[in-house]
């Protein structure tokens, strides 16, 4: 995984926030690169992991707070908000932009459903030898991040 | 008209039912599994099926063929995240009448859904 791959997440997280027609622009900040065993990665709230495996090995995580995630719901119409979309719905943006890797990497980027935890404290095997790139965005003032670390 | 969504994701279902909704469809059914969809479909054939790839258990191409063998003539929308040619290729070769890749776009979705129609 080098910075010119890292874009095809960049494409697919603008993409999806994009697809959801608001007034409100979003914005990538420049991605850095952060070992997610550090104690100061940002979990938020709630996090949608997805498992990588086949050409590369690794995580790919969108991590995002309610208030977010709670317009995203408003946008699609949904009422009433349950905590149960919420993490329906990070699991998703999760799923979506590692799907739409694939556009990059081929159909031997296999992805796993998510996995969705509202733990903040986030312990999961990660390959050695990956680098690990945080992307964070900003939609309707609010942060949130995509972590890609793999192999 | 009946429709079958199939998806893991029940935000995802909300949304494609709520766009076909404004598309005159109002006979639709909901399955969030490969298998769930294959049961609701051997008892009751649906016009249209929507379907996910990536789910828990089985997957939505096997889905696609166990639907493909009840009902050859079967209408099957992909509507998936994985946005490569090779698995759009394989699914319209297995039997599918098209793929739309998810961030799912309304407008593209009843257009689809239009020319499956018309099909």
């Amino acid at each position: 995984m080098n910075d010119q791959d890292i874009q095809v997440f960049i494409t697919g997280f603008r993409r999806y926030f994009e697809s959801l027609k608001t007034d409100f622009r979003v914005v990538i900040e420049p991605p850095y690169i952060k070992d997610l065993r550090d104690r100061e990665i940002p979990f938020l709230d709630y996090t949608g992991i997805i498992a990588i495996d086949g050409k590369s090995h690794g995580v790919v995580c969108f991590t995002a707070n309610g208030h977010i995630l709670e317009s995203i719901l408003e946008r699609l119409n949904e009422a009433p908000i349950t905590r149960e979309l919420i993490c329906d719905l990070v699991g998703e943006i999760a799923n979506t932009v590692s799907g739409n890797a694939r556009e990059k990497f081929g159909r031997e980027f296999l992805i796993s459903v998510p996995i969705v935890t509202t733990n903040h404290d986030i312990v999961y095997p990660l390959p050695a030898d990956c680098r690990n790139y945080v992307i964070p965005i900003v939609w309707q003032s609010e942060r949130a991040y995509l972590f890609v670390c793999l192999s | 008209m009946k429709l079958l969504i199939v998806d893991d994701s029940s935000v995802v279902r909300r949304a494609i039912e709520r766009d076909l909704e404004s598309a005159g469809i109002t006979d639709v059914d909901q399955a969030a599994t490969g298998e769930d969809a294959v049961s609701l479909y051997s008892i009751k054939i649906h016009d249209v099926v929507t379907l996910d790839i990536t789910m828990p258990g089985m997957d939505g191409l096997t889905c696609l063929d166990k639907i493909i063998e009840i009902n050859p003539n079967a209408r099957v929308l992909i509507i998936s995240a994985l946005r490569d040619k090779a698995t759009a290729v394989d699914a319209i070769k297995r039997g599918a009448s098209g793929f739309l890749c998810k961030p799912i776009n309304p407008a593209e979705l009843k257009e689809a859904f239009q020319l499956l129609m018309e099909d």
